[in-house]
């Protein structure tokens, strides 16, 4: 009897294990549905004395929007106005998830290719989204938006979330690269002076690519040791597109008309060259090739480079004197020209997109229009974000010039400048980041001397043009 | 008289055929039933283990792109053969080797040399083996991280000392040069997990009877004599199963290459599993690195076939 007890309690076990492994959804809690009111209701309501309001019924009453969006930092501040929304419009909402952005673009890929997907909402970016159009995780918004809704939004941004004719995002902020220089360096006498003296040219903040390499390997020289006359990100999609601004300023392309990959051209070969030479020169951090953003933020703050490009986003940290040291010792200015006789502007944007999983995309497109109204993308202004709004820059301008701070003023004309003139998205193909994860390996083995720069370039080549071809480009 | 005798013979028989008859049932019943106990676990792990194996096995034999996961089809060995041209591929997996058997032996040394000195200490022996014990206290995600700083051209701990002793910057590029990076993590790796051989050793050595060290001490061995012939040959067993442990531990190594350089840079310090993750899931080829993965595991399965009948025979020489 005892082990016939044991032989049913362990088939009982392995049925529930069995079940639980099987139907887990069955466990989930259905969300409610929107209440019908009766007829009698109704007329109740109606007759409620006159002492009291009658108040509209919320559109989205009942329905809980899921979402999963990215987080930390600034990011979180916008997520506290979420009650907001929920008290105006009924609705309830939950962040199912919060991560970094390579942490998110993670996620909503590998629930895209599972079919997991369980939220309504979802962070996206302009460098991201195509990957989720193929994966055919998100859906247009041209239906859920109007003209005039869309009207505010600075137009190059709004067109870089476009893509075959529709509109996949909506922005939230946007970020571009200035040309961040030491005022304490380059407008110090002494140093142009010494300058001059090795050089035979002033010192002056370049203007051109070529200028750019050619001031940095002669500053060196002059730098105290531990100091650098430049840097770069030094891996990832961060080098890749470091690497693709100055290639399309140089007057290159990624990829042509057919998507062959075409920058292992003429001005791919310069700009490897470019880096390559600053890093022999010692004028880049030798361990430049390990930096993502926070590093070179964090070098810039410690007062070890003397310029280099940097996201207008990170400014007020830069200008924070208990966390920098060059506060107030910095100015910005366009990124250089290259011999293609344009600025370079890698740019990009946040933004949020509504996945096809959703079931409720009218009230998906209100909570992204909520998230990204005049007032929400005011507040992340003051956060230093670059927001897409025109009519929030008109109002940010006019502050600024209350600070008596010219470089306020400053940072926001250009960023607002670039934005119009010089913001340039990669290539809106889901291979990009693919792509960047060949080129990058070899644009650090072109750095570092491992390989020639053509060689590199050319290797690369092939092996995109390989992965393009896997990806049916080629007919 | 004889018919009685008989009787009771035949009672004794059938009682005696009744009674092996009832213990081989039971005997059935007790073979069965730790099997039975065991559906449970075997039911967790066919969900949890067997059945993305096999899908990923079966992957493998695909085109499989977590974007494109709607036009899957079927490629036959076509990524078995790119995972064997691809020299990415080929020098991680040397890469790997070589960072295996140079941590594996290095641990080796480092925690024998390090157990048979605390077998000689009585006092306070207890509290060293709870010191011992803690860089293995530490995610390798958290060592890794700790490392990272350590060794940071510009701020880290040893260009730092070597600023104070030399008195000018040395910016050392730790996780960079060639082969600095690969000896960075290297480091990292032998310093939390030696302690692991330290306490597989030590209790190898303090299972050692007391009386055979004494018969060499009286036939005249000196230290050395005694730790060469017969302390190590005593815990043979114990190398072998720690070395095996380590080894395989090794070969997973991920998270701390990925913390300290992320493989790189340019594929310098690039093992099997920083390479496959970054394939799988930043460049979404998950066919190609579901390939790689099994190529991987058949090698360490060889291996650790090697090891354990190396182990057998080990054990099979000190019966004898």
């Amino acid at each position: 009897m005892k082990k016939r007890s044991l032989l049913v309690i362990t088939i009982s076990i392995s049925v529930l294990i069995v079940a639980t492994l099987l139907f887990p959804a069955g466990c989930a809690p259905k969300p409610a549905a929107p209440t019908e009111t009766t007829a009698a209701e109704t007329t109740a309501t109606t007759e409620t004395t006159a002492a009291e309001e009658t108040k509209p019924g919320k559109p989205f009453e009942g329905i809980t929007l899921k979402a999963a969006f990215i987080g930390g930092a600034n990011y979180e501040e916008m997520y506290k106005a979420i009650p907001k929304f929920e008290e105006e419009t009924g609705a309830k909402v939950e962040i199912v998830f919060k991560g970094d952005g390579f942490q998110i673009d993670k996620k909503l890929k590998t629930d895209f290719a599972a079919g997991t997907v369980d939220y309504d909402v979802c962070w996206d970016h302009s460098s991201f989204y195509t990957q989720y159009i193929k994966a055919d995780g998100i859906i247009p918004l041209d239906d859920y938006f109007t003209k005039e809704e869309l009207a505010d939004h600075i137009p190059m941004i709004l067109n870089a979330g476009m893509k075959d004719g529709h509109l996949w995002i909506i922005p939230r902020h946007f970020d571009i690269s200035a040309l961040h220089y030491r005022t304490d360096i380059l407008n110090d006498t002494e140093m142009q002076k010494k300058f001059k003296d090795q050089t035979g040219k002033d010192l002056k903040v370049p203007e051109t690519w070529d200028e750019f390499k050619e001031t940095a390997i002669a500053l060196q020289k002059l730098l105290p040791a531990g100091v650098y006359a430049t840097e770069f990100a030094g891996k990832e999609e961060a080098l890749t597109g470091r690497f693709y601004e100055v290639l399309l300023a140089e007057g290159g392309q990624y990829f042509d008309e057919n998507w062959k990959p075409a920058f292992n051209s003429e001005a791919g070969v310069k700009a490897a060259t470019m880096f390559r030479d600053l890093y022999k020169a010692g004028a880049m951090p030798p361990g430049m090739t390990g930096f993502v953003w926070e590093d070179v933020a964090k070098n810039w703050v410690a007062g070890n480079i003397a310029m280099y490009t940097e996201w207008y986003g990170w400014y007020s940290y830069f200008q924070d004197p208990s966390a920098s040291k060059v506060a107030g010792k910095f100015d910005i200015a366009r990124q250089p020209v290259g011999d293609g006789g344009i600025h370079s502007g890698w740019a990009g944007d946040h933004a949020f997109s509504i996945t096809k999983a959703s079931k409720n995309p009218e009230a998906a497109a209100a909570f992204i229009k909520f998230l990204t109204n005049e007032e929400q993308q005011y507040n992340e202004s003051k956060l230093g974000f670059l927001v897409t709004r025109q009519s929030v820059w008109e109002k940010i301008i006019e502050e600024a010039k209350a600070t008596g701070n010219p470089l306020d003023v400053k940072r926001l004309e250009f960023a607002q400048l670039q934005a119009s003139e010089d913001f340039k998205t990669p290539p809106l193909v889901a291979e990009w980041l693919p792509s960047s994860d060949i080129l990058y390996p070899i644009l650090q083995a072109i750095i570092l001397g491992d390989k020639d720069p053509k060689a590199g370039l050319d290797e690369a080549a092939a092996k995109v043009e390989q992965l393009m071809k896997d990806a049916g480009y080629y007919k | 008289m004889t018919t009685e005798k008989t009787i009771k013979s035949k009672e004794i028989v059938k009682l005696a055929r009744v009674s092996r008859e009832r213990r081989g049932r039971a005997t059935a019943e007790n073979r069965h039933l730790p099997i039975v106990l065991l559906i449970p676990a075997i039911i967790i792990l066919a969900f949890v283990v067997g059945f993305p194996m096999l899908y990923s096995l079966y992957l493998s034999f695909t085109n499989f792109t977590l974007l494109s996961h709607a036009s899957i089809k079927f490629v036959g060995l076509q990524n078995y053969v790119t995972v064997f041209k691809d020299p990415i591929f080929l020098g991680s997996l040397g890469r790997t080797i070589l960072y295996i058997t140079i941590a594996v032996n290095l641990e080796f040394i480092l925690g024998l040399l390090i157990a048979n000195a605390m077998s000689h200490i009585i006092r306070g022996q207890s509290i060293l083996r709870t010191v011992m014990m803690m860089p293995m206290m530490f995610a390798p995600i958290l060592v890794g991280f700790q490392f990272k700083w350590i060794f940071n051209d510009q701020v880290g701990l040893i260009n730092n000392i070597l600023y104070e002793i030399f008195g000018r910057p040395i910016i050392i590029p730790w996780l960079i040069e060639r082969p600095l990076g690969f000896i960075s993590i290297l480091i990292a790796e032998i310093w939390m997990s030696t302690p692991f051989m330290v306490i597989v050793f030590l209790a190898g050595i303090m299972s050692i009877s007391p009386e055979i060290l004494e018969a060499a001490e009286v036939d005249g061995a000196n230290e050395w004599q005694k730790f060469r012939h017969v302390t190590v040959p005593s815990i043979i067993p114990f190398i072998y199963i720690a070395m095996a442990v380590r080894s395989l531990d090794i070969a997973k190594a991920y998270d701390l290459v990925s913390i300290m350089t992320g493989g790189g840079p340019a594929h310098r310090t690039e093992l099997i599993w920083t390479y496959v993750y970054r394939l799988a899931f930043t460049s979404q080829k998950f066919a190609l690195g579901s390939a790689m993965s099994y190529v991987t595991v058949v090698i360490a399965f060889a291996f650790t076939f090697y090891f354990f009948r190396q182990l057998i025979k080990a054990r099979q020489i000190r019966r004898v």
